[in-house]
């Protein structure tokens, strides 16, 4: 048995009165792809936000690599981010720095890189997702696939073990789609850990290990893509897979 | 004599004053060290305003600026007397007499006159000069003024807050007093007729006379008691020791009438050698100077208020924690403080308030008291500008292992820095002009110097028009270099 790299214990988070996330426990192994998916403010982004704690847990746990996250120090949380790569649905690049120095920043600053290995690294990594030939680029200058494929670069500049993904296509048009998923899947083929929320049930189907059904913040079903898609469950997710499937 | 007192300036004056009987030990004659401690340092520190000839003037002697006057002849002697010798310290006439009580200065000789209200604060020796007032007209009237009595219906003008302010209001009756702040501007108002005289002292409206053939003295007549009309040196209360021993040297000026024998014709002709050549040209050092310390003050200021602001603004947004709320409150409270006082009293503030616990320099207290001042400016652009930062960005550095402190320095501050740029650009160009504030504690900065110009030339515009164009140029300048940088930084 291999020891899972993620586990969440009856993870809670809520918003003053608002409960987004009631009771969440659920594991994550090394290698796995997961997909989750829900209606809209079921407490998706807030759930992967606790997972590197820009969100701090209202109560439960969530042990990364066999540390519970909400026990430790900032310093120890800070460098346990390091190692879990997250993108964006906004992209958030920094728009003061070219594509080379948006990769080269952390690795430099947080690992302490000289200059030379880190654009060696920035160079490569800007070659697996194909936007090598942007480099000097700035960000404005790009289009929305592009930004967020640098921004999966810049993620894993860091050498993460997991990467945590937010609708990173939903503010994309439907054309630059394909090219994000693309990267997303080689990842995948690579061997990553991953954890995505998305729209993109083409996505779910063809790539995911397993697919969580986020609604009222519960996980309402954990099962793998043919099982979801071809028998849900739960009367939620029968619901929610008829609006999004016509 | 000179009188100047400014409701603010005896504000401050009473408030050091508090200051110092609180902290200094009552000197009485037996215990008085203030004459041995001159005497060991070897130097006797006179403070002054020079901006009144012929008293105490600025004159250009072998191409260096220097004070000159017949107070300055009689300090000479004083310190001389003393086996010591003579520093002297311009300052702006109102502050003189807390310089003397924060020990910035040993004594102040300042064609000061020995005033009930003064002789609370401060200790003067026996009078060293006896003075009397003239009326200055324009030479084409001279038939139609005859005294203080010739101007009904008419206007006078005197220095606003001066003896001879008050008396020219009390004792005529049916003539408007106009006042007025410098005596250059009395006299231009006088020749572009907005006032048909003003009223000084005798020495001052001779060297007037003599250095301008337009003008004309005439006895002013009025009735006034000696105290109004004498001049004394200051000392600081307490000082017995220092006192007596300057009033041996006071008596034999009296005794051999040096002051009109010999001190009033050496003063006389410094006079003439400053107003031979009234050119704005012949002073282009002392415009230098000024542009110098306006500039040395002005990026200064802006150097340490930028770090002043940077800490205010960060400990404004400090959350949680007893520790952070405390200096949150504190940075709140201070960035209040500082907007809601006027930067002039911050200027007196550092300069004679922190005087007293520390000697600074005028320089270094301008500096200080401008950095105070723009960092709480700063601050509420800087905490705009990072709260313009989108939210984003920091959970992207967040995300990357960067520490907070990593994100601000990294990835929030150079954004927030783009954006309000042109927000600390305009202070920067702000402080340009306000530095001239500290030209009240004698900071040579571009007004100082054109004050001293102006009362050295008897030319009232000339030198205002030439600092607004040089004042310009430097705003101009700064502006342009700004908005290259400007567009250095824009990249999206
Ligand atoms: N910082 C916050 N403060 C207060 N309420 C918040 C905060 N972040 C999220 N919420 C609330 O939590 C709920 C869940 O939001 P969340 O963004 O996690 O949902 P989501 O499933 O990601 O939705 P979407 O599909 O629209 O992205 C919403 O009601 C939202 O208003
Ligand atoms: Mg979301």
């Amino acid at each position: 048995m291999t020891k899972p790299i993620i586990e969440v214990k009856n993870l809670a988070k809520s918003f003053g009165k608002n409960e987004v996330l009631k009771d969440i426990t659920e594991q994550v192994d090394p290698g796995q792809v997961i997909v989750v998916i829900g209606p809209s403010g079921g407490g998706k982004s807030t759930f992967l936000r606790c997972l590197n704690l820009l969100e701090t847990p209202t109560s439960g746990e969530v042990d990364f690599d066999g540390e519970n996250l909400t026990t430790l120090d900032t310093k120890r949380v800070n460098e346990l981010r390091e190692e879990m790569g997250m993108v964006f649905q906004g992209f958030n690049l920094f728009p003061n720095m070219t594509v080379l120095e948006n990769i080269k920043l952390a690795p430099m600053k947080v690992k302490g890189i000289d200059d030379a290995a880190a654009t060696k690294r920035a160079h490569e990594l800007l070659k697996q997702v194909n936007l090598d030939d942007h480099a000097d680029a700035f960000p404005s200058s790009l289009s929305g696939g592009q930004a967020q494929r640098v921004a999966i670069a810049r993620a894993l500049a860091m050498d993460p073990k997991v990467m945590l993904f937010d609708e990173p296509t939903s503010a994309l048009d439907p054309e630059m789609v394909g090219e994000v998923l693309n990267v997303m899947q080689e990842l995948a083929n690579q061997g990553m850990t991953m954890v995505v929320v998305t729209h993109e049930m083409g996505f779910a189907k063809s790539v995911a290990d397993r697919v969580w059904f986020m609604a009222d913040g519960y996980i309402q079903e954990n099962n793998t893509p043919e099982a979801f898609f071809g028998n849900p469950q739960t009367e939620r997710a029968q619901d929610f897979l008829s609006k999004i499937l016509m | 004599m000179k009188k100047r007192l400014v409701l603010f300036f005896a504000l401050v004056l009473a408030l050091v004053t508090g200051f110092t009987a609180m902290t200094a030990t009552t000197a009485n004659a037996a215990t008085d060290t203030s004459l041995s401690k001159v005497q060991k340092k070897g130097t006797l520190v006179m403070g002054t305003s020079p901006d009144y000839p012929p008293y105490e003037f600025q004159a250009t002697v072998h191409g260096k600026t220097k004070i000159v006057g017949m107070d300055v002849a009689v300090g000479e002697k004083i310190a001389k007397d003393m086996g010591v010798k003579l520093v002297v310290k311009s300052m702006s006439f109102d502050s003189l007499l807390v310089a003397l009580q924060t020990g910035k200065v040993d004594m102040v000789i300042s064609g000061m006159n020995p005033t009930p209200a003064r002789r609370k604060n401060v200790d003067f020796t026996h009078t060293y000069y006896q003075g009397g007032y003239s009326i200055v007209i324009n030479k084409s009237d001279k038939g139609i003024y005859k005294n203080k009595d010739s101007f009904v219906n008419k206007t006078i003008g005197a220095q606003t807050g001066s003896t001879m302010y008050n008396e020219s209001k009390k004792q005529t009756s049916g003539t408007t007093v106009k006042g007025m702040t410098s005596v250059s501007d009395l006299i231009l108002a006088l020749q572009s007729h907005k006032i048909q005289g003003v009223a000084m002292e005798k020495p001052s409206a001779q060297a007037y006379v003599a250095n301008n053939k337009e003008l004309a003295a005439i006895p002013s007549d009025f009735n006034l008691s000696a105290s109004d009309t004498s001049a004394s040196v200051a000392f600081k209360k307490g000082s017995t020791a220092l006192v007596a021993a300057a009033n041996k040297s006071v008596d034999q000026i009296k005794k051999q009438n040096l002051v009109n024998k010999t001190y009033l014709p050496a003063a006389g002709k410094y006079l003439k050698t400053n107003t031979v050549n009234t050119s704005m040209f012949h002073y282009w050092k002392a415009f230098l100077t000024g542009i110098e310390y306006t500039l040395i003050i002005t990026v200064c200021s802006v150097f340490f208020g930028f770090i002043i602001g940077v800490i205010l603004a960060l400990a404004r947004m400090g959350q949680g924690g007893a520790i952070k709320t405390g200096f949150r409150w504190l940075a709140t409270a201070y960035v209040e403080f500082i907007r809601g006082t006027p930067m002039m009293v911050q200027v007196m503030f550092v300069y004679f308030g922190l005087g007293l616990i520390v000697n600074l320099p005028a320089l270094t207290s301008g500096i200080i008291a401008i950095s105070l001042n723009s960092g709480a400016y700063v601050a509420e652009y800087i905490r705009g500008g990072i709260n313009s930062v989108d939210d984003g960005q920091t959970e992207a550095a967040r995300s990357l292992g960067m520490s907070s402190g990593k994100t601000m320095r990294f990835v929030v501050l150079p954004q927030a820095l783009k954006n309000i740029w042109p927000s600390l650009g305009n202070e920067f160009i702000t402080l340009i002009k306000d530095s001239s504030i500290v030209s009240i504690i004698g900071v040579s900065e571009l007004i100082f110097q054109s004050n001293i110009v102006r009362s050295d030339t008897y030319r009232g515009v000339a030198p205002i028009a030439v600092i607004m164009v040089l004042y310009f140029i430097l705003t101009f300048t700064a502006s342009r270099i700004l908005n290259y940088f400007e567009r250095r930084m824009q990249h999206d």
